[in-house]
This record gives structure tokens, C-alpha cells and sequence, in this order.
């Protein structure tokens, strides 16, 4: 039904789109898989006649049923396409939040579509859209209808989308990352979605991600992508199984799955001793741990929610004693929503503790609260380590994009030296250690000078976690800390995040909504859910044995 | 579904816009050098004539061909000429001497003003941005209460309670001008600090006074330097303005403003009086304005975010 013949799309004399050839059957779902700027999203919009006015088509055309849409050195045909958009062709994007007007009611927004592709009264629409919000899983239909965007949870907005998507039985679906804004209960409903609209209405759908789990369970075929080109396409069971191509193969051993377990990994050999050597360490740890010192307690801690203006700046108490706030939090604060309910755990050195929940489940808010950022706690919280760091998600907004790699790595010494003379050391010193933390985390040294900004994720996340462990903190929480990153740089930053553990002996608590990366991490899991940690212990038991239904619901969808 | 709906839409449609409006430019610039040109022109534009303007200024301060005050009855009124390359005024001095006189004065002022006001809203607007609380309400209520008023008429009193002169002249426009500066510096402040390269700065126990200054200032340098090219345009205003209402340099001393207030009973027999320092207020304004915008098209500010 669709044919992509050959095609190139330029930006600007850079190609980034190369000689793609893809085809689809109506009833077929067929995944693109490839990493950030590998061209999935570019050739996804060109056959949608979505790409800017910048982009070039130069070689190769678009066909839909034989009609050719796009051919290079043919002008862009806005009515040929407003024809195919919309009835024959629909897309669902990736950010639920963006990609619904905030200021218009979604059944009005869905109603849309309708009224300019449809004759139909205005009676038919709203019943239609209703009964097409109901089709999608939205039991609430007439509420949603009346309800705008900012009033709808993340996946109730990406049912209204792709509600939007499927209102005129399109015969072709392009869905760019639909479930990866998502959580993971939400992203398995959506899939479950997909695969039933897909195979209800027979119509072809273009599934692009990042993520080969879901691909490999949605698509019925898979085009790999690399450098915008394809280079390996087949059944997903074949290309999953049987990567034929180098690239395929590493992007597959890329990711962390429970189906290999914790031993099997990405980059050979070398690496499968070290994690061989980890679990005797971790092993040994959890001997001596029963007796040992934790580096961090929690005991009976509760969390509120701070107020919304957050007037006061966050600081660091010393040991997070919520008991000690001031009269004056007592008297103009309202104490808030509790959004953590008595925790209740203990990390030991060298160990890894996941802690796995959906978003608003009150996992950031106990990391901050450990962290001493939100003073608005009951309960006790005891660590044994001084300053305790944090990894964040998102590489790019973690560094000060002002400054050298060599200054932030220096800072946290700097304020250390500062805060005690002890601690206080000259500036080659300072030098030195710098450089010999970039090293470790596998960082060129003439990287030095350059400013965050030349990094790419990958690089950056590194540096994030070099800055947080130069001072030796002993105790570090890594938020999300692969989430932002593509699948083979997300397994090489794990394996860092490994090696830099054993070597320092590292306590962590490892905060993800991935499992399988939990799982690849860490040695013992927390499941979180609605601000109390409904259950924890070791890794391989919680997998196998989980005894919530809810644990179960996350582990396996 | 229709192309517009997906277009205002689709997120990655805004993304690749962007994108894609960086490689033309690149390609284009690369290419035929006419946008890069362009861009330039504006800067080159703005360097020649506040490159002029700061030359004459400058040099009127140690020197100029005639006396700025020296009268002389026989040229009263004569127009421009060899001798006197904008002509004389009302009393026969000579315009040109007064010009490069009147353009220094005004730049100083404008800078100092700039300089002050910019200070005060840094150190304001950072900390009431980044701790917020009794002292942001305060402040910001303060700042509030002067943008009520009316900004001429706001120095007008100021001048009246501190007398009129240099000096107060600089005083009361800060004053004016610091409102502006400490909402900008503010909005940045609470912008960036809830950033997580500054949660980790305080992890780490960055001293307070560090993270302000050391740690986000240079990230708000980029907004924080439009605003102050703006504000340094806005100053040239108001000094001539006051000038011109004869609160601002005091004559015998020559400034822009209060020459055009001498000249304006003379607009129709000697129109180059009021004409030269109109068009000089008009040549220091459009080409530091040419010149903020060249730099800012150059992209030379952006921080690298």
C-alpha cells in the first residue's frame, strides 16, 4: 500500500535520510527501529509531508496505493496531500502534552477533524467522537469531551490523540514514539491499543521508537536505521533473533533484559568477568551487611508535598532532621499533602538499591527528601556519608553550560575546601584529581577545556557522574540516569555506573521506571507505588517471586 | 485530520523547523555570503556610527575647534560652513564644539546610569529571584510602585528633592532605570534555580553567594546584555529629555537636550540649530540600536545553551 522507493532527504546539503527503501501492507504493523538521529522521525514526517520547507527530497519518491505523493525535484503538493492526510493517512506523536491545544476542549479538538474532513451535523460529530473515545478506552468519553488538555493524565491525552488518529478509519498510522512520554503500566495499555485498533480496523501502521521491546512485541516486521540508512529489515522475530548486521547485533546486546540475565551483557568478554567479580563483591557485601553499618538509614520517614511556590530557597540540612523546622515553617507553612508514607529501608556500601514506581508515585519526592532538599519530613533519615550526590535525567540541562568540563569538575572540591579546611587543596591538585575522574569514566583528557555544549548525551551524562563522585561521596542517587540516553549509550553508561561502583564502593540508590534496567543494576529492589514502598528484596526474587499483583502489573505488563 | 491542526501540533514538526532553519542559514552563508553579509551590515553599520559618535565624544572632552562657551556677536546665526561646519547659534557658538561637547556628556551619563541601575538590578534581582520570600514581596512592591509613576515625572521630583546637576541627574535616572533591570535579572534567577546543574551545585554545598554570582550569573548573561543595550538606548532619551525640560546638564554646559530647547525659537530662520543635535540624538540612538542588534545576530551572546 505505502512504498517508500530510494529515498534521500537533505537539510541543507547534509543528508539524513539515505536511499530508504521501505513498503507496507494494509494490516501490517511495521516498526523502524534506530537511534536518536538515525532518521526514523525525518523519513516518518517526509511520508507524511510533515518535514519543513528546509528539507530537500533528493532522490526517490513516496507512494501511496500507486499515487506517487513525493518524488525528487517535484514540488511539495499541498492538496494532493490534504486529500491523503487526515482520511487516508493520521498520525500520533510523541509528546502527549504538546500535541494537543491547551486551550481548547479535546472533544472540540478531535471534533476538528470531523468537521473538516466529513459532512456530518454537529449532532453525528459529537456522537461519533464519543463513541470513538470509548472505542479508544476512555470510559469517561463525555467527561473527557468537555475537558482540556491540562485536566487529562499523560495517557488519557495520548488515547484522545491517537482517538484523533483512527476517528476516520485511516487506512495508514504513523505513530512517532507514541508510548515513550509514558509510564509503563500506561505504555503497555497503549500498545495493547495499537495491536487492537491494528487489528480490528486492518488498516498499516508505522511504529517508530527506540525501544526494541516493544517493537519486538508490536511490529509484525522491523527496518533497522542507522545514519538514516536501513540497514536490516525483516520479520521482528528474524532481525531479533538473528540480527544479520554488526550494528543490529549491538544495538539488540545493548539492551538490558531479564531474559539474558544479570551475567550476559553488551561488550564481551572482559565485561562479563567484571560482572562475574561484582556479584562475588555484592555477594560479600550482603554477608557483611546484615551486620555492617548502613551508609544510609531511613526509618518511618513521611514526605509532604512542599507548597507550590517553593518561596524559601532548598538547602542542605546536615542530616535532613525534619523535627528541627523553624517556628517560622510551623506557623506560614501548611504541612501539605503527604506524599511518602513511613519508609522504611537501609543502604549498605558497594550495593545498589533500585527503587521502581510509576511518575507521581512519590519517588523524586523521597530523593529529595534524603537529600535534605525538602525539609517538610517526618521521620528519621541517617547517612553516614558526607554530601551525598545525585545523577539527574536529563544530560542536558545537569551542567552549567557556561563553564569548562575542567571547572565543574573542580567545583565540587572547591566548595568542599571551602566548607573545611581539611579538606582544602591547591590548584594543581584540584587539577589532577580532575583529570584522573575524567579518565575514569573513560573521558578523553583534552575534553578539559571544552564547555558542555560540544558533549553529546552520553558524554555528558559521564561527566555528570564524575562530578558527582569526585568528592568520594561514598552514597549517590542516580535519577533516571539512562532514561535520556539512546540503547547502546545506555549500556555503556550502565556499565560505568558498574565499574565505578565496584571500584568505590558505591552505595546507590537507582531510581528508574525501567525495569530491565533495574534489573541489569541493581541488587536489591524497592517497588514504590502511591507514596508507600509496597515491596522490597533482592533482585532475583522480587523478579521471580514478586507477591503484590501491582509488582507484578510492572514487572511483566 | 488537516495539515494545520499537526503542523500547530506536532512537536516534532517545531522540532525539525528548528533544525532546518540552522542548516539554511549555514548553507546559505557558506555559500553565497549574502545573508552572512547581511548580518553583518548591521554591525558594521552600528560600529561605524558609534564608533564616530564615541570619537567625537571623547575628544570633546579635551578638545574642540572652539571654545563651547566662547560668544561672539558677528557670527550669531551664520550657517553651516567651513569655518563652522554645522553652523553657529543663537549666541555664535559654535555648534560643531557644542556637539562632540553635549555628545560626550551624554554618553557618560547614559553609561553611568546604565552601569548603576544594571548593578543594582543584578544584585537585587538575584537575590530576591533566588530566595524569594518577605524580601522578593518587598522589593518587588517597591519596584512595583515605580513603574506607576510615570517615569519623567518621577525624575522630575527626584531632581526637585535633590536639586538639579550631574550628579543627581545619574542618581535619579538609576533610580528610574533599576526597575527594569531587577525584574529581568529576577525572572532569570527564578528561572535558573530550580535547574538541575544548580540542585547539584548546592548538593555539593556551593556557598550561596557562589551559585548567585558565580554559578548562574554568566548564565543570564546573554538576556541580561540585550537588556542593557536597550536601557543604554532609553538613557540617551531620557537625559536628552531632560535636558530639553532644562532639568537635566545645566547650560553654559553644552548637552544635546537643552540645545534643542534653545534652538526651538529659531526653527524657522536657523533650522540647523535644533537639525544638528536632533540628527545627532537620532545618529547615537539607531546606530548603537544597529550595532546591539548586529551582535545579537552574530549570536556572539548566546551562552551556549
Amino acid at each position: 500500500m505505502i512504498k517508500i522507493e530510494d529515498l534521500s532527504v537533505a537539510f541543507g546539503g547534509t543528508e539524513v535520510v539515505k536511499h530508504v527503501s521501505l513498503e507496507l501492507r494494509d494490516g501490517e504493523i511495521l516498526g523502524i527501529v534506530g537511534e536518536s538521529g538515525s532518521g526514523k522521525s525525518v523519513t516518518a514526517l517526509t511520508l507524511m509531508g510533515l518535514v519543513s520547507e528546509a528539507a530537500q527530497i533528493t532522490t526517490g519518491r513516496v507512494l501511496f496505493d500507486d499515487v506517487v505523493l513525493r518524488e525528487a525535484g517535484k514540488p511539495w503538493d499541498s492538496a494532493l496531500y490534504r486529500k491523503y492526510r487526515g482520511a487516508e493517512m493520521s498520525m500520533v506523536f510523541q509528546e502527549p502534552q504538546t500535541s494537543l491545544n491547551p486551550t481548547q476542549k479535546a472533544g472540540k479538538q478531535v471534533e476538528e477533524v470531523l468537521r473538516l474532513h466529513t459532512g456530518l451535523s454537529g449532532e453525528e460529530i459529537r456522537a461519533r467522537v464519543l463513541e470513538t473515545f470509548r472505542a479508544v478506552g476512555l470510559h469517561e468519553a463525555e467527561r473527557v469531551y468537555g475537558s482540556y488538555p491540562h485536566q487529562l493524565s499523560g495517557g488519557m491525552r495520548q488515547r484522545v490523540m491517537i482517538a484523533m488518529a483512527v476517528i476516520l478509519h485511516p487506512r495508514l498510522i504513523v505513530a512517532d514514539e507514541p508510548t515513550t512520554a509514558l509510564d509503563v503500566t500506561i505504555q503497555n495499555q497503549i500498545v495493547e491499543l495499537l495491536r487492537k485498533i491494528n487489528q480490528e480496523e486492518k488498516n498499516a501502521m508505522l511504529f517508530i521508537t527506540h525501544d526494541l521491546h516493544l517493537a519486538r512485541r508490536l511490529c509484525h516486521r522491523v527496518a533497522v536505521m542507522k545514519d538514516g540508512c536501513v540497514v536490516e529489515e525483516g520479520t521482528a522475530a528474524q532481525v531479533f533473533d538473528h540480527p544479520g548486521q554488526t550494528y543490529t547485533k549491538r544495538l539488540v546486546e545493548a539492551v538490558p533484559s531479564r531474559v539474558k540475565g544479570r551475567t550476559g551483557s553488551g561488550s564481551g568478554a572482559g565485561e562479563l568477568s567484571a560482572a562475574e567479580d561484582r556479584k562475588e563483591m555484592t555477594d560479600k557485601v550482603n554477608e557483611g551487611g546484615s551486620t555492617g553499618t548502613p551508609i544510609l538509614k531511613v526509618s518511618n520517614l513521611s514526605v509532604y508535598y512542599q507548597d507550590g511556590k517553593d518561596n524559601q530557597p532548598l538547602e542542605q540540612t546536615e542530616d535532613g532532621n525534619g523535627k528541627k523546622r523553624s517556628l517560622w515553617d510551623r506557623i506560614f507553612r501548611k504541612k501539605g499533602q503527604c506524599v511518602v508514607w513511613d519508609a522504611d529501608f537501609e543502604v549498605y556500601a558497594g550495593e545498589s538499591l533500585g527503587l521502581v514506581g510509576e511518575s507521581g508515585c512519590g519517588k523524586t519526592s523521597l530523593s529529595k527528601a534524603i537529600l535534605g532538599m525538602n525539609r517538610h519530613i517526618e521521620g528519621e533519615i541517617i547517612h553516614s556519608s558526607t554530601r551525598p550526590q545525585m545523577v539527574f535525567q536529563d544530560p542536558y540541562s545537569s551542567l552549567n553550560p557556561t563553564k569548562t568540563i575542567g571547572w565543574l569538575l573542580q567545583e565540587p572540591l572547591r566548595a568542599a575546601g571551602a566548607l573545611d579546611k581539611s579538606l582544602d587543596m591547591t590548584k594543581s591538585d584540584r587539577e589532577a584529581a580532575a583529570f584522573d575522574m575524567l579518565r575514569r569514566v573513560g573521558m578523553d583528557e583534552r575534553y578539559f577545556h571544552r564547555r558542555p555544549r560540544e558533549l553529546s548525551g552520553g558524554q555528558r551524562q559521564r561527566v555528570s557522574i564524575a562530578q558527582a563522585l569526585i568528592t568520594n561521596p561514598g552514597f549517590l542517587i542516580a535519577d533516571e540516569p539512562v532514561s535520556a540516553l539512546d540503547v547502546t549509550i545506555q549500556a555503556q553508561i550502565m556499565e560505568l555506573f558498574l565499574k565505578l561502583q565496584e571500584e568505590m564502593r558505591l552505595a546507590c540508590l537507582f531510581i528508574s521506571h525501567d525495569i530491565n534496567v533495574v534489573y541489569r543494576m541493581c541488587d536489591r529492589i524497592m517497588v514504590m507505588k502511591e507514596g508507600h514502598i509496597i515491596e522490597m528484596g533482592k533482585t532475583e526474587e522480587v523478579f521471580s517471586h514478586p507477591r503484590e499483583d501491582y509488582t507484578k502489573l510492572l514487572l511483566w505488563g | 485530520m488537516g495539515l494545520f491542526r499537526k503542523k500547530r501540533a506536532g512537536y516534532k514538526g517545531c522540532h525539525f523547523t528548528g533544525v532546518a532553519g540552522f542548516h539554511a542559514g549555514r548553507e546559505a552563508a557558506g555559500m553565497k555570503k549574502r545573508n552572512g553579509k547581511k548580518w553583518n551590515k548591521y554591525l558594521y553599520a552600528g560600529i561605524v556610527m558609534t564608533g564616530i559618535a564615541v570619537v567625537l565624544g571623547v575628544l570633546g572632552f579635551f578638545w574642540t575647534p572652539y571654545s563651547t562657551t566662547a560668544m561672539s556677536a558677528a557670527e550669531k546665526f551664520s550657517g553651516p560652513s567651513l569655518r563652522h561646519p554645522f553652523g553657529t547659534d543663537n549666541f555664535g557658538r559654535d555648534i560643531f564644539s557644542r556637539v562632540m561637547q553635549g555628545l560626550g556628556t551624554t554618553m557618560v551619563i547614559s553609561s553611568l546610569v546604565v552601569f548603576c541601575s544594571g548593578l543594582a538590578g543584578i544584585l537585587l534581582g538575584a537575590v530576591t529571584g533566588y530566595f524569594g520570600g518577605i524580601l522578593d514581596e518587598a522589593v518587588m512592591r517597591i519596584t512595583d510602585a515605580l513603574n506607576g509613576f510615570p517615569s519623567i515625572l518621577l525624575t522630575l521630583v527626584i531632581i526637585s528633592l535633590l536639586g538639579t546637576g550631574r550628579q543627581n541627574v545619574i542618581i535619579s535616572m538609576s533610580l528610574v532605570f533599576t526597575p527594569s533591570f531587577v525584574r529581568i535579572v529576577r525572572g532569570e534567577f527564578i528561572r535558573l534555580r530550580d535547574a538541575d546543574y544548580i540542585k547539584r551545585a548546592r548538593m555539593m554545598e556551593v556557598g550561596k553567594f557562589r551559585i548567585l554570582f558565580v554559578h548562574i550569573l554568566p548564565n543570564i548573561f546573554s538576556v541580561f546584555w540585550v537588556s542593557v543595550m536597550i536601557g543604554f538606548n532609553n538613557a540617551i532619551l531620557a537625559e536628552s529629555g531632560m535636558s530639553y525640560l532644562g532639568i537635566g546638564v545645566q547650560p553654559p554646559d553644552a548637552s544635546l537636550g537643552n540645545m534643542l530647547s534653545d534652538a526651538q525659537g529659531y526653527l524657522q530662520s536657523a533650522p540647523w540649530c535644533a537639525l544638528v543635535p536632533g540628527l545627532t540624538i537620532v545618529w547615537l540612538v539607531l546606530g548603537f540600536s544597529l550595532f546591539s542588534e548586529g551582535i545579537r545576530r552574530q549570536g556572539a551572546f548566546d551562552s551556549g545553551q
